[in-house]
C-alpha cells in the first residue's frame, strides 16, 4: 500500500499559494492604479479589461483586491509576529521557571483573555488613533494570551524531560536551555498554532476595517472593501464577492496547511 | 523450519496434554501500514494445556508481544494481515466475528499489561473496574458482583480489599495497582491469562511477590498462563516451558530447564550468557589511598507539598543524612527500591536540587550523568554531532575543527561509527543511544559519572555491552562511577563497593562479596532473596 498523500497540506498549499502569488505580483505590477477613479466605469461589470469589474468610483476591483490582500496579509503577519513573539517569551519564562512569576503572569493573561479581542483592539485604537500600524499593535496585544498559554503548557511538559536536565548538567545556561534546546521541540505544536492565529488575524483585520476602525481610506484592505461594498450589496453584489472570496481562500488555505502539518 | 521446531518441541513434551486450551499454528503477522509490507512474526506455534505456564522470551522487536496480542484479539484487523490458526478450545479466533471475540475477551482470555500506572482508568473506582468484566459477561446482581470483586481482590492478596474497592488508582502504589489488574483479570475465572511483562515496571521485592501470586493462581484454579518477558531469570523461576523468539522467528522451544541447561541455538546461548550472574571471584581493591573525587556529608533533603497556593505545607523527608566518599577509579553501587531517595540524591550531587542541607564536595571537572531512558535523555530535534559538541561550545575554548575532532574521537571511544554524527536520536537503537548519552556525559572530561539505572531500559545482550563499555571507560579514563541500580547482579559484576539504601538512609555498605554472603541488615537480605541470589553461591575471594 502506498503512503497516504497529505491532501490537506497539498490543497491548503495551493489555495494559500494562489493568494500569495497574487500579492507578490501586486508588489511589482498592477493592472491599474488601485486609487485611480474613472466615472465612466462606475459600477462596470466584468470584462476582459476589468475582470472583477469596477466599484462605485470606477476603480478596478482586481487591482484593489491585489493591494487589499497585501495590506491584510501585512497586518496579519504583524499581528502574529507580535502575538507569537511576546507569547513565546512569556510562555517560555512562565512554563520553564514556574513559581510566583508564573502565577502572576497567568492571572494577567487570564484577565486579557476575558476581553473579546475586538473590544481590546477598540481600546487601543481609541488611545492610539486608527491606521494600519495601530491595528497591528492592537490586534498583536490581543493575540498574546493564546500563544502564551500554548507555549507555556509545552514548556511545562518539556522541562521534565531528561534531555533538559542533561542540558543543565553539561553546563547550559537557562536561556540556552530554553531557546536552543527546548524551543525546537515545541515547533510541531507551535507551527499549527501560528497558522490558526494567522487566520484569526486576517479575520480580525477584516472585521475591524469593516467596522471602520481599521485601515483608513483610500488604502485598500479586504475588510475595508467589504465595508464599502455593503452599500451596493443589492445593485452590485459582485463587488462584495471578490474580496470576500479572497479572504475565504486565504483562511481556508492556511487552515488546511495547519491541519496537514499536524498530521505529518 | 517451523516443522523442525515443532517436532523438537513434541520430544520435549510440549503439547502432550490431551486437549490443549489454546493452540496456535503457523501464525504469521504482517503489517500493511507501511509502504513496504513487513512481517513481524513468522510461523509461530504454541500449545497451551490447562494449568500450563509457558514463557515467551526475546528482546525488543522479537515479536513476542505481537504474538500475545494476536491471541487476545487486540491487533487491528485493518492494518495487519494474519495467517495461520489460533484455536481456543477448538474455536478459530482469527476468523471469528468481533462479537464472538468480545465474548471471550475478559471472560475466558484475560490480559495483564506492563504498566500498572496507565492500564487502570484514573477516574473510576477500583471496585467498578474490577466488576466491569462481570457486568459485560454475566447476569450477576450488584450484590453478587460486589462479592465476586471482593473475592478477586482477596485472591490478588490486596490487604483490606473492602477499602481498596472504594479507592481510586492514584491512591495505590505500583505493586498494588498491578494486583488490582490481576484481580480484574481473574474476576471471571479465565482459562488463559496473558501476562505481558507484568513485573518489569515494579521493584524487585514486589516483582517476586507478583510472580508468587501468579504461580498460586495457576495452581489453585488451573489457569493457563502465557508469560511474556525479557527477563530470563524470571521466566526460569516461573515457567515450565519456554519459547525463545528473535526477529519474529521462534528460535527454540521446550522445557525451561532443558533449554537453560542445554541451549541448542547460538542465540539462546548468547541470551543466557548475557544474564548477569554472581559467580566470578571479585578481587578486593583498596581505594583509600586514591584521590577523593566526591564527598557527600550528612546530606538531608525534604520535599514540601502544599494543597493549593495558600494551603499549609507538609514536609516529607527524602534524604535523612547520607554520608559516603567516592575515590578515583572506584565504582560505587547504590541499590534501593523506588521511593528510597536515590534519584533525589543524584539530583543533589548534580546540582539540580539545591534545597538540601549538608555538604557535597566534588573534584575539579565536575560530575556528569547518564540517565535511565536513552529515549528521553537526548534532544530529539538535534543531531548526535550537535549534541556532543554542545558541552564544548559552552566551554567556548575550542575552534570548530577541534570540536569536530573531539566529537569523532568520542564516538569512536564509545564504539560508534563516525557517520552517526549526522543522525538524529530516533534513527538509533536503544543501545546506540545509550552509548551517545555516555559519550555526551564524558565530553567535558568529568572525574565522576553518576549513572542512574543506565542499563535497565535495555535488552539483556545490549545491557552486557553497555556494562562492558562502562568498565572499559573507567579503566581508560580513571573515572569514578556512582552506579544507581536495582539489579543486584549487575551491581555485583560492576561495582567495587555497594551502598544499600532504604527510605532515605544508607542501611548497609561494603564490598559486594561481603554484603552478599554476610549481610547484617534485614533489608539487604530481603533484596537478595527477591533477586534469587543465594549467599552460598557467591565465591569467596
Amino acid at each position: 500500500m502506498k503512503k497516504k498523500k497529505n491532501l490537506n497540506l497539498i490543497i491548503g498549499g495551493i489555495l494559500a499559494g494562489a493568494v500569495l502569488l497574487l500579492i507578490i505580483v501586486g508588489i511589482f505590477w498592477l493592472p491599474y492604479d488601485p486609487d485611480a477613479m474613472n466615472i465612466d466605469l462606475k459600477h462596470a461589470g466584468s470584462s476582459w479589461a476589468h475582470p472583477f469589474g469596477c466599484d462605485n468610483y470606477g476603480r478596478d476591483i482586481f487591482s484593489r483586491v491585489m493591494v487589499g490582500a497585501r495590506t491584510t496579509l501585512f497586518v496579519a503577519l504583524g499581528t502574529v509576529g507580535i502575538g507569537a513573539g511576546a507569547g513565546i517569551l512569556i510562555g517560555a519564562f512562565t512554563g520553564y521557571f514556574g513559581g510566583w512569576f508564573d502565577e502572576v503572569m497567568m492571572r494577567v493573561i487570564d484577565a486579557l483573555f476575558a476581553f473579546p479581542s475586538i473590544l481590546m483592539a477598540l481600546v487601543v485604537i481609541s488611545l492610539l488613533g486608527s491606521g494600519k500600524y495601530q491595528v497591528i499593535i492592537a490586534l498583536g496585544i490581543a493575540f498574546v494570551p493564546s500563544f502564551a498559554r500554548v507555549v507555556r503548557s509545552e514548556y511545562l511538559k518539556q522541562r521534565e524531560m531528561d534531555y533538559v536536565k542533561n542540558a543543565r548538567i553539561i553546563g547550559c545556561g537557562h536561556l540556552r536551555t530554553m531557546f536552543v534546546h527546548i524551543l525546537p521541540n515545541i515547533l510541531p505544536v507551535l507551527i499549527p498554532t501560528v497558522m490558526i492565529g494567522f487566520n484569526n488575524a486576517v479575520l480580525a483585520e477584516a472585521g475591524m476595517s469593516y467596522l471602520g476602525i481599521g485601515v483608513q481610506p483610500p488604502d485598500a484592505s479586504l475588510g475595508r472593501m467589504l465595508s464599502e461594498a455593503q452599500t451596493f450589496l443589492f445593485s452590485q453584489p459582485l463587488y462584495a464577492l471578490y474580496p470576500g472570496l479572497t479572504i475565504v481562500i486565504l483562511v481556508l488555505g492556511f487552515s488546511l496547511v495547519a491541519d496537514g502539518w499536524k498530521e505529518r | 523450519m517451523s516443522e523442525l521446531v515443532r517436532m523438537g518441541a513434541n520430544d520435549a513434551g510440549i503439547g502432550v496434554s490431551a486437549s490443549p486450551v489454546l493452540e496456535v499454528k503457523d501464525l504469521n503477522i504482517e503489517f500493511l501500514d507501511h509502504s513496504m509490507p513487513e512481517t513481524v512474526v513468522y510461523d509461530f506455534d504454541l500449545s497451551l494445556g490447562e494449568g500450563d505456564i509457558v514463557g515467551i522470551v526475546g528482546e525488543s522487536g522479537s515479536g513476542k508481544t505481537m504474538s500475545a496480542l494476536a491471541i487476545c484479539g487486540l491487533l487491528s484487523r485493518k492494518d495487519m494481515k494474519k495467517r495461520g490458526e489460533i484455536l481456543f478450545q477448538g474455536k478459530e479466533l482469527l476468523t471469528c466475528s468481533r462479537a464472538q471475540m468480545r465474548e471471550l475477551q475478559g471472560d475466558d482470555i484475560a490480559i495483564i499489561f506492563q504498566e500498572p500506572m496507565t492500564s487502570l482508568n484514573p477516574v473510576q473506582k477500583i471496585g467498578w473496574q474490577v466488576e466491569e468484566a462481570l457486568r459485560i459477561h454475566t447476569e450477576m446482581t450488584a450484590r453478587e458482583r460486589y462479592e465476586r470483586a471482593i473475592w478477586a481482590l482477596t485472591e490478588a492478596e490486596l490487604p483490606n480489599p473492602e477499602k481498596v474497592y472504594g479507592q481510586y488508582p492514584h491512591e495505590l502504589s505500583g505493586g498494588m495497582r498491578q494486583r488490582v489488574m490481576i484481580a480484574a483479570a481473574i474476576v471471571c475465572r479465565p482459562k488463559i491469562l496473558v501476562a505481558d511483562e507484568p513485573t518489569t515496571a515494579l521493584d524487585v521485592t514486589i516483582q517476586a511477590e507478583i510472580i508468587e501470586l501468579l504461580r498460586k493462581l495457576n495452581k489453585e484454579y488451573g489457569t493457563a498462563i502465557l508469560f511474556i518477558s525479557h527477563d530470563l531469570s524470571l521466566v526460569r523461576k516461573l515457567c515450565k516451558q519456554v519459547i525463545v523468539m528473535q526477529d519474529g522467528y521462534v528460535v527454540e522451544q521446550g522445557l525451561t530447564e532443558d533449554i537453560f541447561s542445554h541451549p541448542c541455538k547460538e542465540y539462546t546461548r548468547k541470551l543466557i550468557a548475557a544474564i548477569p550472574n554472581c559467580d566470578e571471584v571479585k578481587e578486593e581493591k583498596d581505594f583509600s589511598g586514591g584521590e577523593i573525587v566526591l564527598e557527600v556529608r550528612d546530606v538531608r533533603a525534604s520535599y514540601f507539598t502544599a494543597r493549593g497556593v495558600f494551603g499549609k505545607k507538609t514536609e516529607q523527608q527524602v534524604l535523612k543524612g547520607i554520608d559516603f566518599t567516592l575515590h578515583e577509579g572506584e565504582v560505587l553501587g547504590l541499590v534501593g527500591e523506588s521511593g528510597c531517595g536515590k534519584s533525589t540524591l543524584a539530583k543533589v550531587i548534580l546540582g539540580l536540587n539545591k534545597q538540601y542541607s549538608g555538604q557535597v564536595c566534588c573534584a575539579e571537572g565536575g560530575v556528569q550523568m547518564v540517565f535511565q531512558d536513552p529515549f528521553s535523555s537526548l534532544n530529539p530535534m538535534k543531531t548526535i554531532g550537535w549534541l556532543l559538541e554542545e558541552p564544548l561550545k559552552i566551554k567556548g575554548k575550542f575552534t570548530k575543527e577541534e570540536r569536530r575532532d573531539k566529537v569523532l574521537r568520542m564516538l569512536k571511544r564509545v564504539g560508534l561509527e563516525p557517520e552517526m554524527a549526522e543522525r538524529f536520536p530516533d534513527q538509533l537503537s536503544g543501545g546506540q543511544r545509550q552509548r551517545v548519552a555516555i559519550g555526551l556525559a564524558l565530553m567535558s572530561e568529568p572525574k565522576v559519572l553518576v549513572a542512574d539505572e543506565p542499563v535497565s531500559a535495555l535488552d539483556v545482550t545490549i545491557q552486557a555491552q553497555i556494562l562492558e563499555l562502562l568498565q572499559r571507560l573507567k579503566e581508560e579514563m580513571g573515572l569514578a562511577i556512582l552506579f544507581i541500580s536495582h539489579d543486584l547482579r549487575v551491581v555485583y559484576q560492576l561495582c567495587d563497593n555497594v551502598l544499600i539504601m532504604e527510605q532515605g538512609e544508607i542501611v548497609e555498605r561494603g564490598t559486594p562479596a561481603k554484603l552478599y554472603t554476610d549481610h547484617k541488615h534485614p533489608y539487604t537480605g530481603k533484596l537478595l532473596e527477591a533477586a534469587g541470589i543465594d549467599p552460598a553461591m557467591i565465591p569467596r575471594g
